[in-house]
């Protein structure tokens, strides 16, 4: 078999780095393999798909070296952010846009504007449509569309479906499955169960940017699992190898409830979410489930008194009318952690606003240790990994003792070791009484943590059940009620 | 752009966006020599006849856009008109000092930065810009790489705009607000949101090059933009009513007609 | 140095400056509610319409980013509909190029307060000149002239030079403007260790 990207003794390192992320590394990869790379977070596995597309040094100026390196000759690149993918407004102005980097005379453009969107299953009733319009899925098979265009030999895929909920990623390798079947693929992706068994080739990176094991993906995973496991990669049955046992409950520390008499929430005077009467106790950890859109973050803006609401809303029989009223009882986690920070070092982050408590620097030092982040005490959070940042974002939580933990989707983009340790310390928060509302879509942690869950759609609360933890007959009424 | 207002389409639209903003900003180098009221009140009521009749939108959009003007109006004038040089004084009070001179040069700068406003409403509200800059690059030949950007960068506005109302509420939760004074607000909401429109600038220019963008390779355009009949139409309109106005406050002025200039200079 | 603006600088220069425009919003009210009164307090804030031009040179260090910056800026305003916006843009054209011009006397090399406030003082002479011309500000009474000049000169090295550069240090301290900075000499010939 021919090769049809490869390079041989790569060294990279990121300027102002201390260390070189490759060292003499090399890889070869045949025409028509579907390979799949894996490893942690920094592994550097995405600037690798840079170096093989050349973009790297090219567009993006990190210092690089080797001996040889071949670039395909036509190759496209798919990108994890359907949000800084495009730079048109217009779903075919964008696609205009690459038809007209290849000179593609304008009377053939609108045929084949069509032609790309039918190819990748987006059939909009008019190719005139804002792009902000679309839904993530939908943004990503545009991206692919575009691609497409390109007529690529090698595609390279980073974490396409990161930011993507359950539909839409099936509906992405869907549409990568059926029109490049016979073209190279070079995958990097965390949700693998979708491509398990697409992918024919599987490389796994150690933490330091080596290769750790590179041969049939079956093979690989059974041979490696072990490593796998230690560093923290997604792998197929992680979640069902996980051994979470709820203690018996005892005592709460403290005993909370949360109360909604006819809670409305508006933007821009619209009502976004609305809520019957309900009541929520101390030892209840609520999932919050929906379609993209349907008003599961306004509900915890909401909450948090960031949206103007109606009706009634106590905690602890205390009725909630503005946001000072629940300074210090509600406490939420957004989805981006660096929105939150506030100061340029851990220490100072964690204790920020709270100096003045009694013990304040020995429970910080506690829960930094327990949340492995003492070594990095004296960083600034934005140099904090992806996984550190969140880690920091929940501990400040965690410090500010509230009543009412809300999360949005704590655990994306998490690895396996960070998700389950996440989940642990919410689960503890639980057992002192604190009550715990997470958005997710996470179906897994619905299953395994929740004692109940909520469903949005259109912004109303439409479902509400008990859940009765590790129960089979559960997952299919969960199944119902997710599709 | 608007989204609240949306009009109708008119010839103002058609006409070709180089020329039209030449045009206007040859307009607005054309109004700061005007130095006679008589000729700026003309050529104020020219531009206002085009912004009411020639933008399709309806004449309560127009209202509701013109609001601001009264307040531009006042602005513009009013320090000219207390705190003017002046001989023949009109009203004095501690150190206000209101003459003949300034009030008629206050009125003449207010009426210029109407017709400024209007000037610039006219073209933002019968212009898109992805129009705008396609025609930038094929008829004023902008280089590629900074018409796309543009373009790029327009798109990114709303989510940058809900990005910072997150960044508010977020900081928000963390308790910190009012206390802390002005700059550092400041400073602790532009963090974030300069960093991550950095990132996601950065990730669209990767993006594009990765999409075999080149600014110096020749491309074909999506959006021909060319010339029409109601390019001429949009000069002669300007060439004639003006000329009208000029002759009108020459012959026929309403106000007294002398320079508004400081003559001590 | 390589010759010309990238891709990569010119639209991080262009979403810079519309981050800035984001903020300005903020800024804005406060400066309408303090202008009609004709004793031009509000020209101490008038500095901070020129910021995004050094903090996106602080932040990209290339020749013409400041010049683009304030284009950017200003169009921005001039084509979302404002009642300044063709005033915004001309002002934004020469108060970038006269910024643009004393970070060219330094050869794009110096980063310090001293320059970055002679380039906001050079902003700041840029904006006067308009207003000369435009708003007959040399036919104020001299005092009352005196004053809107020394409130505007505070102003542009209040916002444009200190509170830009303190910006930038922050900034730089998230690790973002890594991304924006051509790679130096020392990290190619760390390679070959």
């Amino acid at each position: 078999m021919t090769s049809i990207t490869s390079v041989k003794n790569l060294r990279l390192k990121f300027p102002g780095e201390s260390e070189m992320l490759f060292k003499d590394m090399s890889l070869s990869i045949n025409r028509g393999e579907k390979v799949l790379l894996l490893g942690t977070s920094g592994c550097g596995k995405s600037t690798l798909l840079q170096v093989l597309s050349g973009l790297v040094p090219q567009t993006i100026d990190i210092p690089i070296k080797f001996d040889e390196i071949q670039i395909p000759d036509q190759w496209g690149f798919v990108f994890q952010d359907p949000d800084t993918q495009f730079c048109m407004p217009y779903v075919d102005e964008e696609l205009a846009f690459v038809l007209e980097n290849l000179q593609v005379p304008r009377e053939e453009m609108s045929s084949k504007i069509c032609s790309l969107l039918k190819e990748v299953g987006l059939e909009l009733d008019n190719i005139h449509t804002p792009i902000q319009h679309l839904s993530g899925g939908m943004k990503q098979r545009l991206a692919i569309a575009s691609v497409l265009a390109l007529k690529p030999d090698v595609i390279f895929l980073d974490e396409p479906t990161a930011f993507i909920d359950e539909k839409g990623t099936e509906q992405i390798w869907e549409t990568v499955k059926r029109i490049w079947k016979d073209k190279t693929l070079i995958i990097v992706e965390h949700k693998i169960e979708k491509i398990m068994d697409f992918a024919d080739r599987l490389i796994v990176f150690t933490p330091g940017g080596e290769i750790l094991a590179d041969g049939n993906t079956s093979m690989v995973f059974t041979q490696y699992k072990e490593k796998i496991k230690e560093y923290g990669i997604w792998y197929p049955g992680a979640w069902d190898e996980y051994k979470f046992k709820r203690l018996a409950e005892n005592k709460f520390e403290y005993q909370n409830t949360l109360k909604l008499q006819d809670f409305k929430g508006y933007r821009i005077k619209e009502i976004k979410i609305w809520a019957d009467d309900m009541e929520v106790q101390s030892g209840e950890w609520i999932t919050i489930i929906g379609e993209n859109g349907a008003g599961k973050s306004s509900l915890l803006l909401a909450f948090m008194q960031l949206i103007k609401t109606s009706g009634n809303y106590f905690i602890n029989d205390l009725l909630v009318k503005k946001i000072k009223d629940i300074s210090g009882l509600v406490y939420l986690v957004f989805q981006n952690p660096e929105y939150q920070f506030l100061t340029h070092s851990v220490y100072d982050e964690i204790t920020y606003g709270l100096q003045n408590q009694q013990n304040i620097e020995a429970d910080a030092k506690e829960i930094l240790s327990s949340l492995k982040l003492t070594s990095k005490i004296n960083q600034h959070p934005y140099h904090l990994s992806v996984g550190q940042k969140r880690r920091l974002s929940v501990a400040t939580a965690f410090l500010q003792k509230p009543t009412v933990l809300l999360l949005d989707e704590p655990t994306f983009g998490q690895d396996s070791i960070n998700t389950f340790r996440i989940l642990e310390w919410i689960e503890q928060e639980r057992q002192k009484g604190t009550i715990i509302l997470m958005v997710t879509h996470d179906q897994h942690i619905t299953e395994r943590f929740a004692t109940r869950l909520w469903k949005v759609q259109n912004g109303k609360i439409v479902a509400d059940r008990q859940l009765n933890n590790s129960c089979k007959v559960q997952k299919e009424m969960l199944n119902e009620l997710i599709i | 752009m608007n989204s609240l207002f949306s009009g109708k389409y008119t010839w103002l639209h058609s006409i070709n966006p180089s020329l039209k903003l030449l045009t206007i900003v040859g307009l607005f180098g054309f109004a700061i020599n005007i130095h006679y009221l008589n000729f700026m009140l003309g050529f104020s009521c020219v531009i206002l006849t085009l912004f009411i009749f020639g933008t399709g939108y309806s004449y309560k959009q127009l209202l509701l856009l013109s609001l601001p003007f009264l307040l531009v109006f006042l602005s513009t004038s009013s320090s000219m008109i207390l705190f003017g040089k002046g001989e023949t004084i009109l009203f004095k009070w501690a150190y206000v000092q209101i003459s003949e001179e300034s009030l008629i040069r206050g009125i003449h700068l207010g009426f210029r930065a109407l017709s400024f406003a209007m000037l610039g409403l006219i073209f933002a509200l019968t212009t898109k810009p992805v129009r705008l800059f396609y025609s930038l690059m094929q008829q004023l030949k902008l280089p590629p790489k900074f018409a796309y950007s543009f373009m790029a960068a327009i798109r990114l506005i709303p989510i940058m705009v809900e990005e910072y109302q997150i960044i508010m509420n977020a900081q928000k939760i963390r308790g910190f607000e009012q206390k802390n004074n002005f700059l550092k607000r400041m400073q602790r909401i532009a963090i974030p949101l300069l960093s991550q429109s950095i990132r996601r600038a950065y990730r669209i220019a990767i993006s594009m090059e990765a999409k075999r963008f080149q600014s110096n390779r020749k491309r074909t355009y999506y959006y021909e933009i060319g010339f029409s009949r109601n390019d001429l139409f949009f000069l002669c309109y300007f060439l004639v009513l003006l000329g009208l106005a000029y002759l009108l406050s020459i012959q026929y002025p309403l106000l007294p007609n002398t320079d508004v200039r400081s003559l001590s200079d | 140095m390589q010759k010309g603006l990238k891709l990569t600088d010119i639209l991080v220069t262009i979403v810079i400056s519309i981050a800035f425009g984001i903020l300005y919003k903020i800024w804005g009210p406060l400066y309408y509610a303090v202008k009609p009164f004709g004793l031009h307090i509000d020209q101490l804030i008038y500095g901070m319409w020129f910021m995004a031009a050094t903090v996106a040179f602080l932040i990209i260090r290339k020749p013409g980013v400041a010049l683009l910056a304030e284009i950017a800026a200003s169009s921005g305003e001039f084509l979302m509909g404002s009642e300044f916006g063709l005033e915004v843009l001309l002002y934004g054209i020469i108060q970038g190029l006269f910024a643009e011009f004393i970070l060219f006397a330094f050869r794009y090399k110096r980063f310090d307060l001293f320059v970055i406030s002679l380039a906001a003082f050079s902003s700041c002479a840029g904006s006067l000149i308009m207003d000369f011309y435009k708003g007959y500000i040399g036919d104020l009474s001299t005092w009352n002239l005196t004053l809107f000049i020394v409130f505007r000169i505070i102003g542009s090295i209040l916002f444009t030079g200190l509170f830009a550069i303190s910006i930038a240090k922050a900034l730089e301290a998230t690790g973002v403007t890594n991304l924006v900075r051509s790679s130096s000499k020392e990290d190619h010939e760390a390679l070959d260790q």
